[in-house]
């Protein structure tokens, strides 16, 4: 017999955060890096940044933590968010702590 | 059918439903209770089904008690555990608890939901023998529903919305009840004075520690204590977080016998959860500590968390000398909410 049931997930919230469209064209394109605070994470995002600033001719112009008190279990701080924005087309960062 | 919330299975069979969720990737790998129309009207009980209790990363999900009764069917909870559930949901959307990043580390950190108060009976949790489980379908079912709201509503699974390197157990359903004991209830002494109420803390499984011997409350804490100051959890590292201790009523009487407050037994462990300075600095690279604890000589004994009011001490279980430390993933803070049936 047939039932009927509810989808578990419910709706989206209104204001719920979206991913940024994608950039047209990386060529020659800016990259910032955010750190998100975990050990060797740096390290590893800035040798990322650096290897592919070197394949689509883009720099590395602004490498940065998420702002005061920010750590890996943190957001970023808007100030910073701000900055990134109208300084870089890429930022690299770590989604996890 | 027009309703987009709505989906409809050309098989009642339990087979059917499981299949579908795998297919979506919904569920926690166990069976669950068809949510149909009439079960969820049920759990809502007739409270107004759109209303947003909460918005849970990451994916940003409206926690309405529509959702929520959805999961709370899906989990096998009875219509009258809803407002718990719904308590422990907005306990989840406050900025203190810091959901985003509960769902976002590595660390194995689950909600645990502690009831207090008369809905301990009043609803069936068990907050006797085993009261961790299994075997209660109160504290089964409310436990599991919560992480099948954030399975769901938060996007909280393991990959893109859940980063915990091995997961817990606990990640099922983690979910006891508050004992009575000669101590007021738990949740009067951070000031939610209601009969009932609901707390969660984000944490990692209980850590056992027994003494069946003694009847020297202070021999009893130092195991907990020893339990404590071990520089594997995370509280070792970040000083700002919580401890919950699980006393069982023995010890907690053995305490109450010998005159110990709530707060005698946080103050105690807070003197006795103790490493040299120089050890933690041996271990970590990263200190998240308070500015006291950064000055101080490697020599100074450091304590597990910077205050002992970050040490929370509640009674649960029943028969025995078993009691628990529960470490915080440090990030977070507990909260208290009052029980609005």
């Amino acid at each position: 017999m047939t039932i009927r049931i509810h989808a578990p997930v419910g709706p989206l919230a209104d204001d719920s955060p979206q991913l940024a469209p994608v950039a047209p064209a990386l060529s020659g394109g800016r990259i910032g890096v955010l750190d998100n605070g975990k050990p060797n994470a740096l390290v590893l995002l800035i040798r990322a940044a650096e290897g592919l600033a070197e394949r689509i001719g883009g720099r590395v112009v602004a490498v940065t933590a998420k702002g005061p008190r920010g750590n890996a279990a943190t957001t970023c701080s808007p100030q910073v968010l701000a900055t990134l924005s109208k300084e870089v087309e890429l930022v690299l960062t770590g989604s996890a702590d | 059918m027009t309703d987009p919330d709505l989906l409809e299975l050309a098989d009642e069979s339990p087979e059917a439903l499981y299949a579908l969720l795998e297919e979506r990737g919904w569920g926690d790998g166990l069976p669950v209770v068809a949510p149909t129309p009439e079960r969820v009207d049920a759990a809502l009980a007739g409270a107004h089904a759109d209303e947003v209790i909460a918005v849970l990363p990451p994916r940003g999900g409206a926690a309405t008690r529509r959702a929520i009764a959805v999961n709370a069917v899906l989990a096998g909870c009875p219509p009258e555990l809803t407002p718990v559930l719904v308590t422990a949901v907005r306990a989840l959307g406050h900025q203190r608890l810091n959901l985003r990043g509960v769902n976002a580390t590595t660390h194995p950190v689950a909600p645990l939901v502690i009831v207090h108060g008369d809905a301990v009976d009043d609803l069936g949790f068990n907050s006797g023998l085993g009261a961790f489980g299994p075997g209660n379908r109160a504290n089964a079912t409310l436990g599991r529903a919560v992480r099948l709201v954030l399975l769901h509503v938060a996007g909280a699974r393991p990959g893109p919305g859940d980063a915990s390197t091995q997961g817990q157990p606990s990640k099922y359903a983690y979910c006891t009840a508050e004992s009575r004991s000669e101590w007021p209830p738990y949740h009067h002494s951070v000031g939610v004075e209601a009969p009932s109420a609901v707390t969660v803390h984000c944490g990692e499984n209980p850590h056992n520690f027994h003494d069946m011997e003694s009847g020297d409350i202070e021999r009893i804490l130092d195991k907990a204590a020893s339990a404590m100051a071990t520089f594997g959890v995370n509280n070792a590292c970040i000083s700002g977080g919580e401890w919950f201790i699980g006393l069982c009523p023995e010890h907690a009487a053995t305490a109450h016998a010998a005159g110990w407050e709530r707060g005698d037994v946080a103050d105690y462990l807070f003197e006795r959860a103790r490493r040299p300075a120089g050890e933690f600095r041996r271990q970590f690279e990263l200190l998240s500590w308070a500015g006291w604890m950064r000055d101080a000589p490697d020599d100074e004994m450091l304590p597990m968390t910077q205050e002992a009011a970050n040490i929370r001490v509640f009674v649960t279980g029943g028969a025995g000398k078993h009691s628990c430390v529960i470490p915080s993933w440090g990030m977070t803070r507990s909260v208290t909410l009052p029980l609005v049936p």
